[in-house]
């Protein structure tokens, strides 16, 4: 009797558990193409979409937010940047640089916004006198003095000659907005994008619907779901169970489980580069033998050949080989363990008690690395450049943690920051400089200073043709990589992910255009 | 009741036989176990921070008995030491807990008054809330590290011995033998020591012995949520942590520091069940 009532409690649990190893409902919505009721819909799972990466909302106007604005549709720009990295009219239809201060920007017909408003000259001024009002960083890419709003002819006066105007005006945070119709508390705004945002919840989801006054064609898609999902392990899981369409920021670990049919790839190198930002206030780092020793004791090739599954590209210096302002001719430290032991020796970094660690003057070298976990690689690199660099006698007391910003700040707390930056996302060099390298920048987080530079970066600023600035851009390179201030690492492969019917979702060099008009489910 | 029925007996007298061999094998495979993490750095056939990308993923084989990792790191090698770090600090916790529990629930419970509310007010704090949750409040605080999880989790477990010792100490301190000892002009401090700690010591160490995988397997998790031990230390819960992402594909590096936890788990559980049945008073008839 009671093992008769054991055989029925066991096969109760297993009809119980059976239909748990299903794919549940989302199945349903994968068989019939994403379409419900008629309607097709899309769930894009993204590992970037969040308050740690300052993008909390599609506010172009608040701080990294633009990202978000742009990548899923929202808002456009008046120019953007193609797939060689060269500026091409968006919103705006051409323009004219009248004198070195003035540029006149028309704008196409018959582009509205989401609510039906046209995009008119007087709607982009609006929108930009907001921006470079509360956006630091615009302000000071931007420079404008005055706007004249005519029709749909909008000219910018700028209080120094700005090459890169239409570069920056390219930039996520340039993303046209209705301004009449605001910036709601949650963050959402109303763009030209061929999706509308209507419901969001930070660090948690955004639905997006079909925007039916979108002036470039005509929208596939009626809703779409992107929805954060911090985890890379969960991304995968979710992607497998058909709970979401497509995904950014797998695991690299993870790809092979999608590189079969069931799953489209769309991958293409971008500028985003994993880089060491030495810090110059710290002694140890002012030492330049232990500067290049450490760009002499990370293993580039290995990071990402192996640990990054060969989804990237080794970078010698700040922008990709394939741009004319690359690195082809630049020349910096290749990794050379017995090298960088000389160096060391040389410098009077000596191993004098055996613990495998050097010293000098009594004090050991250890470096304090700085990083952060929502970027996957950079943990990798983390670990990879801990060990490769213990072999040299130089002992790395990892910090990745999500608050490496406030950490950063604080320049006795750490003494490399290995971070993440697109580089040349919008084509031009002036970006990374004017941001990172410069006395004035702001995330010059190591306080790195060069005479040289500074020049050259004003020099950069004021120069129209475009072969000079790539000389100059490449000379500001080699100062860099000559004062070992920064080892850029690797460049970022960047792949989406889709199930087998996805289409339209391609990857770009940017890494800022996602979901457009074309994307379709079938 | 059963004097029919001479099978009961014969059941009876064989658990009865069983018990202390049963003692004496967890003990050993107790033994051995903390043998090998006492001379893990010997027993590893490859240095388990070396890395080589040319032999990454390498499924377990003769040369590499738990395969290696995503850095080329031998897993085997890593278990082994990853041992000292999970073993140890599981140890020194408990060790930390029971001792500081225990002085605490004395301490309330022999002198009882005011000491004894705020400390049992304060253990009903740390109760209320669910344990692992406290913890990772108190490890985030605190920031990662193997110390700082160790103290997180102390923070929260001590008030079970507390309560354990309290309870003991007031059933025993108004035992004609306390008030003998005490009228024999025996000082508070020599009645604690002398009497009433042999007295309560079981229940304590039974305590303590059942505490050790729980502890084990929450230590693992605060290292798996990257609060406990960080990377590159081998540590059996961020080795999981580490490679879950390859669980599909290289499932070994997942399981080998899984297996190791549950082994282990295993392991003290039993050893803490047999320890129990060994000296509970309640089994002190057939003994």
């Amino acid at each position: 009797m009671k093992k008769r009532l054991l055989w029925i409690w066991i096969l109760s649990l297993v009809f119980c558990l059976l239909p748990g190893c299903g794919s549940g409902p989302d199945q349903n919505r994968q068989d019939d193409g994403g379409q419900d009721g008629g309607k097709k819909s899309f769930v894009f799972g993204d590992t970037s979409f969040n308050a740690e990466n300052e993008e909390p909302n599609v506010n172009p106007h608040h701080a990294y937010a633009g990202w978000a604005c742009i990548r899923y549709g929202v808002g456009e720009t008046l120019f953007k940047i193609n797939d060689s990295l060269e500026l091409e009219p968006w919103l705006a239809a051409s323009h004219e640089l009248v004198d070195d201060l003035t540029w006149k920007i028309t704008l196409k017909d018959g582009v509205r916004f989401s609510n039906g408003k046209p995009c008119d000259a007087a709607a982009v001024m609006a929108c930009l006198d907001h921006l470079v009002e509360v956006h630091d960083r615009a302000r000071g890419d931007l420079m404008i003095a005055s706007m004249e709003a005519d029709g749909l002819t909008l000219t910018i006066k700028t209080s120094a000659p700005a090459p890169s105007l239409l570069n920056y005006l390219s930039e996520p945070y340039g993303c046209i907005i209705d301004m009449d119709a605001g910036i709601t508390e949650e963050g959402i705004v109303v763009g030209t994008g061929p999706y509308v945002p209507v419901e969001l919840q930070t660090d948690s989801y955004l639905k997006l619907v079909k925007n039916t006054n979108y002036w470039d064609g005509a929208v596939n898609i009626d809703e779409i779901t992107v929805r954060t999902i911090s985890d890379g392990d969960t991304l995968a899981l979710a992607l497998q169970s058909g709970e979401i369409d497509a995904a950014y920021g797998m695991a690299y670990g993870s790809y092979p489980i999608f590189e079969n049919d069931g799953y489209t790839f769309s991958g293409t190198q971008t500028s985003r580069s994993f880089y060491c930002q030495m810090n110059f206030t710290s002694p140890i780092m002012q030492d330049a033998a232990v500067r290049k020793a450490v760009a002499m004791g990370i293993d580039k090739e290995g990071f990402v050949n192996t640990l990054l599954n060969g989804y990237g590209y080794v970078a010698t210096g700040a922008f990709p080989d394939t741009t004319s302002f690359g690195g082809s001719t630049l020349t910096t430290e290749t990794y050379d363990p017995e090298g960088a032991k000389a160096v060391l020796e040389a410098a009077g970094w000596v191993d004098a008690d055996g613990d495998g660690i050097r010293e000098k003057d009594g004090r050991k070298l250890t470096v304090r690395w700085l990083s952060y976990p929502s970027r996957q690689e950079l943990p990798l690199l983390a670990e990879s450049a801990q060990a490769t660099l213990q072999d040299i006698g130089v002992q790395l007391e990892l910090n990745v943690t999500a608050d490496h910003n406030a950490i950063a700040k604080d320049q006795s707390a750490w003494d490399i920051y290995a971070g993440a930056n697109v580089n040349s996302g919008l084509g031009d060099p002036t970006n990374f400089f004017s941001t990172h390298c410069l006395d004035a920048s702001t995330k010059n987080r190591g306080g790195y200073h060069s005479g040289r530079l500074e020049e050259l970066a004003v020099q950069l600023n004021a120069t129209f043709d475009r072969a000079e600035r790539d000389r100059i851009a490449i000379e500001m390179q080699q100062i860099l990589l000559d004062d070992n201030a920064f080892v850029f690492c690797a460049f970022l492969r960047m792949s989406m992910i889709s199930r087998a019917g996805v289409t339209g979702l391609t990857a770009h060099p940017c890494d800022f255009y996602e979901l457009t008009a074309s994307l379709d489910v079938n | 009741m059963n004097g029919g029925k001479p099978v009961t007996v014969r059941k009876a007298k064989i658990r009865r036989d069983l018990r202390r061999p049963r003692l004496f094998f967890f003990l050993g495979l107790t033994a051995v176990l903390l043998l090998a993490t006492i001379f893990a750095d010997k027993l590893a056939p490859y240095d388990p921070y070396l890395q080589n990308y040319e032999i990454s993923f390498q499924p377990p084989s003769a040369e590499h008995l738990m395969g290696t990792d995503r850095y080329g790191r031998d897993l085997f090698s890593r278990v082994l030491v990853g041992a000292q770090t999970s073993i140890f600090s599981t140890l020194a916790l408990v060790g930390i807990i029971s001792v500081f529990g225990t002085v605490v629930g004395v301490s309330c419970g022999y002198f009882g008054g005011r000491l004894d509310s705020i400390a049992m007010r304060v253990s009903d704090v740390c109760l209320a809330f669910p344990g692992l949750v406290f913890a990772l409040a108190v490890a985030a605080l605190l920031n990662g590290g193997i110390v700082n999880a160790v103290i997180a989790l102390a923070v929260i477990s001590w008030p079970k011995y507390a309560r354990v010792a309290r309870s003991q100490t007031l059933a025993q301190k108004d035992s004609p033998y306390i008030q003998a000892a005490l009228l024999a002009g025996g000082t508070p401090a020599q009645v604690i020591v002398r009497h009433i700690l042999p007295n309560i010591l079981g229940p304590v160490l039974v305590t303590a012995m059942l505490d050790i995988g729980t502890m084990m397997m929450e230590l693992a998790g605060l290292s798996f949520l990257n609060l406990g031990a960080q990377a590159p230390t081998a540590e059996w819960g961020n080795m999981m942590s580490a490679g879950r992402s390859m669980l599909q594909i290289y499932p070994w590096v997942v399981l080998s520091p899984g297996l190791a936890i549950f082994i282990t788990v295993a392991v003290f559980n039993l050893l803490g069940d047999t320890v129990r049945d060994y000296i509970d008073p309640k089994n002190s008839r057939v003994k």
